[in-house]
């Protein structure tokens, strides 16, 4: 056995320790973009535009003369703002469709899963671009094109479930001891479906934040002024070469937020893990 | 009588499964169905609570109290469920949600059906344990805590939590060893004298049947093929079948003697 090896135990409490870093790290930031932001994020200072880093403005300023980190700051929330109001439309619309289709069975469910295959057979990013590209650009949009293109996946892991669960035992002697359909898609059921959506969710929480940026990127999404990250990173591509950090500073945070948000949900993953369901 | 099947058929498409069975289960009865894999007795138990699938189908009827079940809708079956009939299966691990404890089993069930005192609830709940040999103590402890035997013991606190007037217990053995099996077969027998209960005792261990049941049918393809006392189906069986079923089963010579002269 090698000395330096880690054991998965080991490993397991630097993983919990690196997320409860993170998101401690986070939540400051937000805190902070609450409580004190030093200048406006669209005021415009032609006078002072691409200026080095300095007490006034520890990131600089962008071509207009935006303090860079202000707008970096508001761009955190919107960007994680705005990925989670996606991703809750998501699940909200996914999981009541996914019990029904699941309980139901039946033509309910057979047209359901043609919808769910003609969504499944693109990929996510190719729909959400053409949608958002069919619809027009604008933040409202591309949003509800990525709710369409999220919500199929929620549906069919919960109607999976469902499925699976339905043929135990438990279930029907819940049926057996007189209790409704709600109670116990509510008592029986959901608990299993909230681990899995859970996990589903965090990893989605990064391709969100990802498709969001990318799409803003494009054009497509938050239009400027608005600072979200991925239409700061199209904004500064034209002063690329004379000042890249107006590129890196946008581009690192979505890295961060996003690698965060996979590790949670790997950790998330392992946790709800269903072969150790059954281990005491 | 207690409860009364006519005609019952259950069909699957074209396919028949169960075919044109009558039983009569009298009050208190220790009834046993045996017959070999396939032969429909699970579907049969089944109808009898409308527990089937959607795919089958059930034609005939199943009296409980002057009211055909099958005919029964989703709020009167549900209000029926429980208290007239109430069931166990082989598989004990899978009977109970693994994310509750016995005390929220037992405590839904029993809110369901209308007692409403939080005090009275957890002490039926730790009472039916009790009624079981298990530790009252056991309330506050998830399925997975528990071993097979106590499981299934849980279980079958579960099942007589409201006093039904039948008991289907579906291979409720199979699962245990054979010394298990016997404790709580005759852990059954002894509440069943308690509280008056018919068992639909569903089993292909002929072993069991000779020790415990009063009635025996013997199921083969669908078909009731013979009926009658435990007396009379092991001393006189009519049914060539009957008497394989017999000479199959693993019993010692005097096993059977001894029975037979008691």
């Amino acid at each position: 056995m090698s000395v330096i090896a880690l054991s998965p135990k080991k490993i397991k409490k630097t993983k919990i320790w690196l997320i409860s870093a993170l998101l401690v790290l986070l939540l400051a930031v937000v805190a902070y973009t609450f409580l004190y932001l030093k200048h406006d994020a669209t005021m415009t200072d032609v006078g002072n535009r691409l200026a080095s880093p300095s007490w006034e403005h520890p990131m600089g300023t962008d071509h207009l003369g935006r303090d860079v980190l202000t707008r970096l700051l508001l761009g955190f929330r919107l960007t994680v703002g705005y990925s989670l109001i996606a991703l809750a439309a998501a699940v909200i619309i996914g999981v009541p469709f996914g019990l029904l289709a699941g309980l139901r069975g039946g033509w309910l469910d057979r047209v359901f899963m043609r919808i769910a295959d003609g969504f499944l057979a693109f990929p996510d990013t190719v729909i959400a671009i053409v949608l958002s590209g069919l619809l027009g650009p604008g933040i409202g949009n591309l949003l509800f094109a990525i709710v369409l293109v999220k919500w199929v996946n929620y549906a069919r892991m919960v109607r999976s479930t469902v499925l699976t669960e339905v043929q135990k035992d438990y279930i029907t002697i819940a049926r057996i001891n007189g209790l409704s359909t709600f109670t116990i898609m509510r008592r029986h059921l959901l608990p299993h479906i909230i681990g899995n959506v859970l996990v589903l969710a965090s990893l989605d929480f990064g391709k969100i934040i990802l498709l969001i940026s990318s799409l803003s990127y494009i054009g497509l999404g938050a239009q400027p002024p608005t600072p979200e990250w991925g239409a700061m990173l199209n904004e500064s591509r034209p002063y690329f070469q004379a000042n890249p950090e107006m590129m890196v500073y946008p581009g690192l945070a979505i890295v961060v937020v996003v690698l965060v948000a996979n590790v949670l949900g790997d950790y998330l993953r392992d946790k709800f893990d269903v072969k150790k369901e059954v281990q005491p | 009588m207690i409860l009364s099947i006519k005609d019952l058929t259950v069909s699957h498409g074209e396919k028949t499964i169960v075919d044109h069975v009558s039983l009569t289960i009298d009050k208190g009865e220790w009834f046993a169905l045996v017959g070999q894999s396939g032969s429909g007795k699970t579907m049969l138990s089944q109808a009898i609570g409308q527990l089937l699938g959607p795919n089958l189908r059930a034609s005939g009827s199943v009296n409980y109290q002057e009211s055909n079940i099958l005919a029964c809708s989703k709020t009167e079956m549900n209000q029926l469920r429980g208290k007239a009939i109430s069931y166990i299966f082989q598989d004990y691990h899978g009977s109970f949600t693994p994310f509750l404890t016995i005390q929220q089993h037992m405590d839904e069930y029993l809110q369901t059906h209308g007692v409403k005192e939080k005090q009275k609830r957890n002490s039926m709940a730790k009472e039916a344990l009790e009624s079981v040999g298990l530790d009252a103590g056991f309330v506050k402890r998830y399925p997975f805590q528990l071993s097979g035997g106590q499981l299934q013991r849980a279980s079958i606190a579960l099942a007589l939590l409201l006093e039904p007037d039948i008991l289907v217990a579906d291979e409720a053995t199979t699962a245990l060893d054979s010394v298990s099996a016997h404790r709580i077969l005759s852990l059954l027998q002894e509440l069943q004298q308690k509280t008056g209960c018919a068992i639909l005792f569903i089993t292909h261990d002929w072993r069991h049947v000779v020790r415990y049941s009063d009635k025996i049918a013997v199921m083969k393809d669908g078909k009731i093929i013979e009926v009658g006392t435990k007396q009379k189906l092991i001393h006189q069986p009519e049914h060539a079948y009957t008497k394989q079923l017999i000479q199959a089963a693993p019993t010692l010579p005097l096993r059977v003697r001894e029975v037979s002269k008691s």
